[in-house]
């Protein structure tokens, strides 16, 4: 066996040979499974349900919301003033969560005060001021014309903006897509992250227990280290098999079993499954997982040759962990840089920024992923698998920069 | 065996081997003397091809220093480590095997020094569970299980209480008699003085003496001679006349004399059997040589008073 197999199998084994690999393997996908049950249950029916009470004296609203109240938020009126600390202390109250008081004249001073019991979420307050502020525009609205509420509400409707791109017109690459993909990068760019880690722990301790000058007399710098890169990527990928593996009987389980309304076509309705539950739907139906986990390892392995050979010369720099952890900051803002491009090229994906970010080294895996899931265009495909080439030869031009800078370091105490 | 020709290395402008010269003769043990800091430690990876000198060469049996040779090498540091999660068998395979062995060679060689030392039983052991001593046993079978024709040891006695090093001091005697060509960096010149044949002297990257030990010893000696005779002592002083002086005197017996003599001027040996002959009779006559210890310091004295 040469001698790089064989450093190479060591780092293997000795990973292998550590408990928290196999903790991490079985309990890092089933936490990852259990936040996206969380999440997709969330969206399904994670809305908060609210009693809201009306404090309406002067009978404004005539005990009437909307013609479609929201199913989750329940209006209910009285015709009184009712005092803040009241509404919070008496027992006829104690069933409402919010307490929203209409003075006579709101519609001229347009304000009203809302009180609650529990912070409300992002998403209820939204629904509760829309649905007020709707009914107090039919209120204004026959106040000063002759339009009936319903011919009101015929002129209210909004108008749908639907937004095409002329080179995707049937919209088939979607927003919720692009955050899957950079949820794939994000996740290629933690691993190399968290085994870049390693890569450098092991050096520093290699170099601190001075075993390392034992196998230089063996072996070349070079050598050395690109075994440990070879070998502690070769157990990230195993480790992100296994993810992918567990990960995918466990999205064929909930599949079967908690989100089985998801795929029973007699739920659909006209707009199909997204209509049930968008996010499971994403993830279940409009994701084409094996071609994005296929490209998913191709990525991995070439960032992981880059940013490892960068924390294996980090590591070969510092003479004791605490030592190497000012070095590392430079190299996790790299990382960080990746994920910030991600977001900032789903918000802009056409800016030259976002062009040039596409070939740049540290955010090539974002923003591949990010186009793949979209469904890439056969331009788009083709500048992701240059992407993929530049990564590449990024990666081997600092492999072989490293190695030098390995050799002057390695032997420093 | 080794051969440094003119070697010169130097770090960030810091010259840390001055144009060394030096020759390690075959089947010999060679003495690496010198302070911390005179570049010993830098010849020998060298040695190891973990450098590259800025000038000079050095040759392995004729040949010009390659990497194929490494296999032929074997190399304890001084400061030397081992993968504490290993167990010791596997540990000793894996190093045997990055010197080249085949891993049936491998593991016969690692099966034999483990039952040479008598330590079979820590096979299965983790090196994190070794005391030092233990793991510094591990250490040496690593530096030699792969037979190399050229054994380089620094401080290989550090960490190993004194019945080990006596271990260790026969073993490096009886590779010597096998035929393995060894190089002995240390600072215990009492081992230099018991095992070494050669030796040679660095200081602050340059080399001050190189040369058999006893050859050393002699080029240093201080003209001490030691004296056993039967006779008077007041007769024997009288002998001495005023070309020798004397350094100590005990009464080993009654009427049997132990002295140190010192040299004076041009006197020998001989002058003093000569002078003796007739008034004492010499039971034992021996030039004192210095010890290693002695000539260390000597030549590194000698250097700083030249500097200064």
């Amino acid at each position: 066996m040469s001698k790089f197999l064989l450093l190479t199998k060591r780092e293997i084994q000795e990973r292998l040979g550590q408990k928290g690999f196999w903790y991490m393997l079985v309990l890092g996908p089933l936490v990852l499974l259990l936040l996206l049950v969380a999440i997709l249950k969330a969206a399904d029916e994670g809305k908060q349900e609210l009693k809201v009470l009306i404090a309406d004296p002067g009978q404004i609203m005539a005990h009437r919301l909307m013609a479609q109240e929201e199913k989750n938020i329940h209006y209910y009126f009285i015709d009184d003033y009712l005092e803040m600390q009241e509404f919070d202390k008496a027992k006829a109250y104690q069933e409402f969560d919010v307490l929203l008081e209409l003075n006579e004249k709101v519609l001229n001073n347009k304000k009203c005060f809302v009180f609650y019991r529990d912070q409300l979420g992002l998403d209820a307050r939204m629904q509760l001021k829309f649905q007020v502020e709707k009914r107090m525009e039919e209120l204004i609205a026959s106040q000063h014309s002759t339009l009936t509420e319903e011919a009101f509400r015929q002129i209210k409707q909004g108008f749908v903006f639907d937004f095409r791109d002329l080179k995707d017109p049937k919209n088939e690459s979607k927003e919720a897509n692009a955050w899957a993909g950079f949820i794939f990068g994000a996740f290629i760019l933690f691993f190399v992250g968290l085994y870049g880690m390693t890569i450098f722990r092991a050096t520093v301790r290699e170099k601190s227990n001075r075993i390392v000058e034992v196998l230089l007399a063996s072996v070349r710098p070079e050598q050395l280290m690109l075994s440990k890169i070879t070998g502690i990527g070769l157990v990230a990928l195993l480790q992100l098999l296994g993810w992918a593996v567990v990960l995918s009987l466990g999205l064929l389980f909930l599949q079967q079993t908690v989100f089985l309304d998801v795929f029973d076509p007699s739920n659909w309705g006209e707009a199909g499954p997204q209509r049930l539950n968008p996010l499971s739907s994403l993830v279940f139906e409009q994701l084409n997982l094996p071609f994005l986990l296929l490209h998913f390892f191709l990525f991995f392995a070439a960032s992981f040759l880059f940013y490892g050979s960068l924390f294996a010369v980090l590591g070969a720099r510092s003479s004791a962990d605490a030592d190497g952890q000012q070095f590392l900051l430079p190299l996790i803002f790299m990382v960080a840089f990746g994920i910030f491009a991600g977001i900032y090229a789903i918000y802009y994906p056409n800016t030259t920024l976002t062009e040039v970010l596409t070939y740049l080294p540290f955010s090539a895996p974002v923003i591949a992923f990010i186009t793949l899931a979209k469904g890439a265009t056969v331009v788009g495909y083709t500048t992701t698998m240059l992407s993929l080439l530049i990564l590449l030869a990024a990666a081997l031009l600092l492999l072989k920069l490293a190695g030098r800078w390995y050799k002057q370091y390695i032997l420093k105490f | 065996m080794i051969k440094v020709a003119q070697i010169s290395k130097s770090y960030q402008r810091k010259l840390v081997l001055d144009n060394i010269s030096l020759e390690v003769p075959r089947g010999q043990i060679f003495g690496l003397l010198g302070p911390n800091g005179a570049g010993k430690t830098t010849l020998i990876r060298m040695l190891n091809q973990m450098l590259s000198p800025d000038a000079g060469s050095i040759y392995f049996d004729g040949q010009l220093l390659q990497a194929s040779h490494l296999q032929q090498i074997g190399y304890l540091p001084e400061e030397r480590g081992l993968y504490k999660s290993m167990g010791v068998r596997a540990h000793l395979l894996f190093l045997a095997q990055l010197r080249g062995l085949t891993k049936q060679d491998a593991a016969h060689h690692v099966d034999h020094w483990l039952a040479h030392f008598e330590i079979q039983d820590w096979q299965n052991k983790r090196i994190a569970t070794l005391s030092k001593g233990m793991a510094q046993k591990v250490q040496f079978i690593a530096a030699l299980v792969h037979q190399p024709q050229l054994l380089i040891l620094d401080e290989p006695l550090s960490g190993f209480d004194p019945l080990n090093v006596e271990l260790i001091m026969n073993e490096i005697k009886a590779l010597k008699e096998k035929g393995t060509t060894i190089i002995l960096s240390t600072h215990n010149m009492k081992s230099v003085d018991e095992i070494c044949d050669h030796a040679a002297l660095l200081h602050q990257g340059k080399l001050l003496a190189q040369d058999a030990v006893l050859q050393l010893r002699q080029a240093y000696a201080k003209g001490r001679i030691f004296v056993r005779f039967k006779g008077n002592m007041l007769s024997f002083a009288n002998a001495l006349w005023t070309d020798f002086t004397l350094l100590e005197q005990k009464e080993r017996s009654e009427g049997v004399f132990e002295c140190t003599l010192q040299i004076r001027g041009a006197s020998t040996m001989n002058d003093l059997m000569r002078s003796l002959q007739a008034h004492v009779e010499v039971e034992h006559l021996e030039l004192l040589l210095p010890s290693m210890q002695e000539v260390f310091v000597d030549l590194i004295t000698q250097k700083e008073t030249q500097d200064v």
